[in-house]
């Protein structure tokens, strides 16, 4: 328990010093250590010292630059935005941090950012870096100057804005328009009267002042004006007519009308202190005194409730801002930026990732669209001592309690509330939803929604908080961040009150089927509560007005014209591409001759450096038998295989009919081919295997399948699958698929392999049948007597060259001797140089 | 003797020629089995019950735990089951295999010296395969819709970021979805039928492109890559998310699309270009 309490403190603490600093990043610039003269402080006519570091850019070449003052937290030092100042002091800015008084090593005690006090020492700052030479002059006492800060930080920079026109651009995150709105939050349109008093967060900020100097008193380093306020405050639950004017003075709202240098404002969408309307406010002010000035709004999912780490993002922001406006370098900056953080999840861990939305419009005054709310509702009390009260959202804790609650209420019952809801931010019997239709279309609510009520009380008085809620057809309730409006009213007649509430600025998605509603409760553990028990009744008495913001996700440009542009450019280079390198081939027919199959000069050469075939040439005619002879590695497979157009030759060329042969040269047609073993599809039979081939290669004529088949010889074998075929099937049908077509040349490659001797003598006929009808067949074989009883030609080759080449008789009668078998020439011709190949 | 160059090959023999094929229907009966095997071991399993509904994760942003919602969310789940291996296993096979296949059954060569030119045996082989991959995708979605409906009832699609999306709706974002990953799938279907063009094993081809496409998505895994990882084809690949929130989001599935459609006609041009100045000694 204790353990959490120092958490949560330690999550208030740094959410409150705005930029969540140091300890990353060694430090590659060692800042300048200075004590500056700020204005007079409370006591005396001397000037505080405000403890400074400049941060100069590390080469001297990027000097003269434009400045940067940069504001630190509530509760902070110099020391909380040395990370920011590093980064932006490395990307060529001199970098200006200081102390504000009351915080860190600077003296003097804290007024909130009073004009006096606080922004008088920051104008003595500028006026400091106008006698730096690092720094760009634009005249006498005036340097080329922006101002950033977040929160207690962020306030100072839009105060100095304001106060001094020096400024040439504001950068300020997460902060106040009215302080005096923002601790005694009023959301009745058009009322001056103070609301209900900010407590827990209040006493955060006077804890974060008081806590760490004990010595100091119960005032800490507050001034005594200051720690009145608060103290009276906090006894009375409203402000004093002193505590009113001091946060009047302390609030960019009373000189937003000064402020013309380019401002960009961010604000967290996780933030009950100073919620998503401060940064609307102080936009629409500026605006409304200089339409001209340049104005940013980026809404992001930080802010002092927590939410997730930007600073990645708002410091990147930050530098593209000063870019634009210090340095004039060009960038596109949309007008408007919305972080969705119920954007799309991510695939490590199923968490939400958010998504950027940018729009070019300000949303100041948004398209609005009316929702129907079911308008009735009966009455609900407050309990005396506004004990128990709902908890919408904490200091440290955020939303998640309601966020939390949301899987929780669709597992209770919740029948005590009207609307059926049960929630921690909605208590049975102190709240009351009222809920639209279930929605036909989604809905993304970026902004303030409005919505008129009747109230009425038992009392004079009533202290309501008012939320816009999503209502899940599961009876689930999400309350966007927690955050609540919350309504003081007194003067109240006995028949109730009409009055117009603004809900709170939100960015939240409802689905189809999900309700809208407007939730109402009379309790809220971060506000001061009236002692006394109420008793109320709310009416809607209007549609709920919801603005509607058109507003599109970050990346749309690029997206939906790059990319399909790119991938047609991409298609078209792939054409071309393919287009370019396709391989050319010389289709001109060749010189007249009666050669069936012309191979000349054919050389072979292997990416290895092997050598295979080298100047081989020899002509076979119509109607020859003839045999291919040589021992392993010759070059026989590689010289049938260039002949079938699989592999291209280094050099020379092969024809047949005098067309010349390449891959996919429609030649080929004229050529049935069984080389290095049979190739079929193993899960078809063989049946099926030669349809299917017949039908891929493109002829239109007669198959001839029959006769083929007859070679093939298979006998009901065929209908069953090749896989179960045995070697010699598979070669006599491999044989019967090279026949296919009747094709007028035949190159087999060791046919008779696995054959039977019964089928090698049938094969054998076939062969000379076939050679008979004027076909042409070339066999290359090591089965030198098989050769020389079918061959009528004889092609010898030995290490890719032409051994011999002729008729079988000539080779048979070589040399004059008489030689009865093949074998014998062979031996004689080759020896037992058994060498492979050529080196 | 007539010959017509483009009537080799013709899409119906070499369909025929693949679906016969044990592992195009293993390769579809894994597909169906990963709806039934979820479907009855959440309906059927040890903590299983029949009636209110039973969650497989935990947790609100939850895609898993909202799978017995009903049919459109046990769909939306398989999606989510099947994106990371087992359609890339389906594509990878489907398209790694085609040409290596070939070349191990040294039908290849016979095509080739049919002849079947090169390219167009590519082409050919490349839309057969596509359509095989077409037929797994399109099965996912309606068979584990089916199931999903036995199962778990027809309750309207809940997504993870907390929307309800009514039937009608669902359906048509169930059809965004099935287009995007189809779509997404072409970069690893371009690299296996690439990587089938350079080896003659089919189970390299197949593997190869399965091993590459887990290793990017590894690497995009690893966020100290940072914005690198924007340049990994997989990065997107589960862009899909983006059709379950209120509105459809397009901008990284248009993005994601459209760098799979870039990878995959380069992979598919180089593969033609390869294969075109191939000695084919298979």
């Amino acid at each position: 328990m204790r353990f959490r309490l120092i958490a949560a403190l330690g999550l208030v603490f740094t959410s409150l010093t705005g930029f969540t600093s140091s300890q990353a990043a060694p430090k590659d610039i060692r800042p300048i250590e200075l004590t500056i003269q700020g204005a007079p402080g409370q006591q005396g006519a001397v000037g505080v010292s405000i403890d400074s570091s400049l941060y100069l850019p590390l080469s001297s070449s990027k000097t003269p630059a434009p400045a940067i003052l940069l504001a630190h937290g509530f509760g902070g030092s110099k020391n909380s935005v040395a990370t920011e100042a590093q980064y932006l002091a490395k990307n060529g800015y001199v970098v200006l941090a200081w102390s504000a008084r009351g915080f860190g090593q600077s003296t003097g005690q804290i007024t909130m950012n009073s004009p006096k006090n606080e922004i008088a020492d920051i104008q003595n700052l500028i006026t400091y870096l106008s006698t730096r030479k690092e720094v760009i002059q634009q005249g006498a006492r005036d340097p080329l100057v922006g101002i950033a800060g977040a929160s207690y930080g962020g306030a100072a920079a839009l105060l100095t804005a304001g106060y001094d026109k020096r400024i040439d651009a504001v950068v300020a995150d997460i902060t106040w328009n009215n302080l005096k709105n923002s601790l005694f939050p009023q959301s009745i349109e058009g009322s001056n009267v103070a609301g209900p008093f900010k407590k827990t967060w209040a006493g955060s900020f006077f804890a974060i002042a008081t806590l760490p100097n004990a010595y100091l008193g119960e005032c800490g380093n507050f001034s005594k004006e200051w720690c009145d306020a608060f103290v009276n405050s906090l006894n009375a639950g409203k402000p004093s007519a002193q505590a009113e004017q001091l946060l009047t003075a302390s609030s960019p709202s009373t000189i937003t009308q000064n402020i013309a240098a380019p401002t960009f404002l961010m604000q967290g969408e996780s933030d009950s202190l100073f919620q998503l309307s401060e940064s609307l406010a102080t936009a629409s002010q500026i605006t409304a005194a200089h339409p001209t000035t340049p104005l940013s709004l980026y809404w992001h999912a930080s802010g002092h409730d927590g939410g997730s780490d930007e600073s990645a993002l708002t410091n990147q922001k930050t530098l593209q801002w000063f870019d634009i406006y210090l340095k004039n370098k060009s960038a596109k900056f949309p007008n408007f930026q919305v972080v969705n953080s119920n954007g799309t999840i991510s695939l490590q861990d199923s968490t939400v990732i958010p998504k950027n939305l940018q729009s070019s419009v300000l949303p100041l005054s948004a398209k609005t669209e009316q929702i129907q709310l079911a308008p009735n509702i009966g009455p609900f009390t407050a309990p005396i001592g506004g004990i128990p009260a709902a908890l919408s959202s904490l200091p440290g804790l955020g939303g998640a309690i309601s966020l939390a609650s949301s899987a929780i209420a669709s597992l209770g019952g919740g029948a005590s509330i009207p609307g059926g809801v049960v929630s921690a931010a909605l208590l049975p019997g102190q709240s009351a939803v009222f809920d639209s239709e279930p929605l036909t279309k989604p809905q993304t609510i970026i902004g303030a929604s409005k919505v008129k009520v009747h109230i009425s009380s038992n009392r004079k008085d009533a202290t309501l908080f008012f939320s816009l809620v999503i209502h899940t057809p599961e009876g689930g309730v999400k309350q966007p961040n927690g955050l609540v409006a919350p309504i003081y009213i007194d003067n109240i007649p006995q028949s109730g009150t009409d009055v117009l509430i603004n809900l709170p600025a939100v960015v939240v998605d409802a689905s189809i089927g999900d309700k809208i509603a407007l939730a109402v409760s009379s309790t809220d553990q971060g506000f001061q509560l009236p002692n006394d028990g109420r008793f109320y009744s709310v009416q809607v008495t209007s549609p709920l007005t919801i603005p509607v913001t058109p507003i599109q996700a970050e990346i749309t440009k690029s997206d939906f014209i790059t990319w399909p542009v790119a991938a047609i450019v991409t298609i078209i280079l792939a054409f071309g591409l393919v287009y370019w390198r396709r391989p050319r081939h010389n289709d001109a027919p060749l010189e007249d001759s009666d050669a069936l199959v012309s191979v000349t000069n054919l050389s072979k050469v292997y990416k290895d450096g092997y050598k295979a075939v080298s100047e081989l040439s020899f002509s076979v005619k119509r109607g020859q038998v003839v045999g291919l002879l040589g021992p392993n590695g010759a070059g026989k497979t590689t010289t049938l295989r260039m002949m079938m157009g699989l592999i291209y030759p280094t050099d020379g060329e092969i024809a047949i009919d005098n067309k010349p042969i390449y891959p996919g040269s429609p030649a080929l047609a004229n050529l049935g081919s069984f080389v290095e073993g049979p190739g079929f599809l193993p899960h078809l039979s063989g049946r099926e295997n030669l349809n299917l081939y017949w039908r891929s290669i493109g002829r239109e004529d007669e198959p001839m399948i029959e006769e083929a088949l007859e070679i093939a010889g298979l006998g009901t074998a065929l209908d069953k699958k090749v896989r179960s075929y045995s070697q010699g099937m598979r070669q006599r049908l491999a044989i019967a698929q090279a026949m296919l077509g009747m094709p007028d040349l035949l190159v087999l490659d060791e046919p008779t392999n696995g054959l039977d001797p019964q089928q090698i003598v049938a094969m054998r006929k076939v062969l000379k049948k076939y050679a008979k009808t004027g076909r042409t067949v070339i066999i290359s074989s090591h089965l030198l007597s098989e050769v020389q009883q079918t061959c009528t030609h004889v092609v010898l080759m030995h290490r890719g060259r032409l051994i011999a080449f002729g008729t079988m008789r000539k080779i048979l009668t070589r040399a004059n001797k008489k030689v009865e078998s093949l074998e014998d020439i062979f031996i004689e011709l080759i020896g037992d140089d058994l060498t492979i190949g050529k080196e | 003797m007539s010959y017509n160059a483009q009537k080799t090959l013709p899409y119906r023999v070499e369909l025929y020629r693949q679906i016969k094929r044990k592992r195009t229907l293993f390769a579809y009966a894994f597909v169906l089995s990963l709806p039934v095997i979820v479907a009855s071991a959440v309906k059927f399993g040890p903590s299983g019950h029949s009636g209110g509904p039973t969650r497989l994760g935990s947790g609100t942003a939850d895609l898993i735990g909202l799978a017995t919602q009903g049919a459109a969310n046990f769909t939306i789940t398989m999606f989510y089951f099947a994106t990371p291996f087992l359609l890339i296993a389906v594509v990878s096979l489907f398209n790694g295999d085609t040409v290596a296949s070939e070349a191990s059954w040294s039908t290849l060569r016979y095509l080739l010296a049919a002849p079947v030119p090169r390219t167009r045996l590519l082409i050919q082989k490349l839309k057969v395969s596509l359509t095989l991959s077409a037929i797994a995708m399109i099965m996912l979605p309606i068979a584990s819709w089916f199931i999903g409906l036995i199962a778990f009832g027809s309750k309207p699609l809940q997504t993870p970021l907390g929307a309800t999306l009514a039937n009608n709706v669902a359906i048509n974002r169930l059809f965004v979805i099935t287009a995007y990953v189809s779509i997404s799938l072409l970069f690893t279907a371009g690299l296996a039928f690439y990587i089938s063009v350079t080896t003659d094993v089919p189970l390299g081809a197949v593997g190869g492109a399965i091993g590459v496409v887990i290793l990017l998505n590894i690497l995009d895994a690893i966020s100290g890559l940072g914005s690198i990882r924007v340049w990994l084809p997989v990065h997107y690949s589960f862009s899909w998310f983006d059709a379950l929130s209120s509105s459809i989001q397009w901008g990284s599935m248009v993005r994601g699309a459209s760098y799979s459609i870039m990878t995959f006609a380069f992979f598919i041009a180089f593969a033609i270009i390869k294969f075109g100045k191939k000695d084919v000694t298979s």
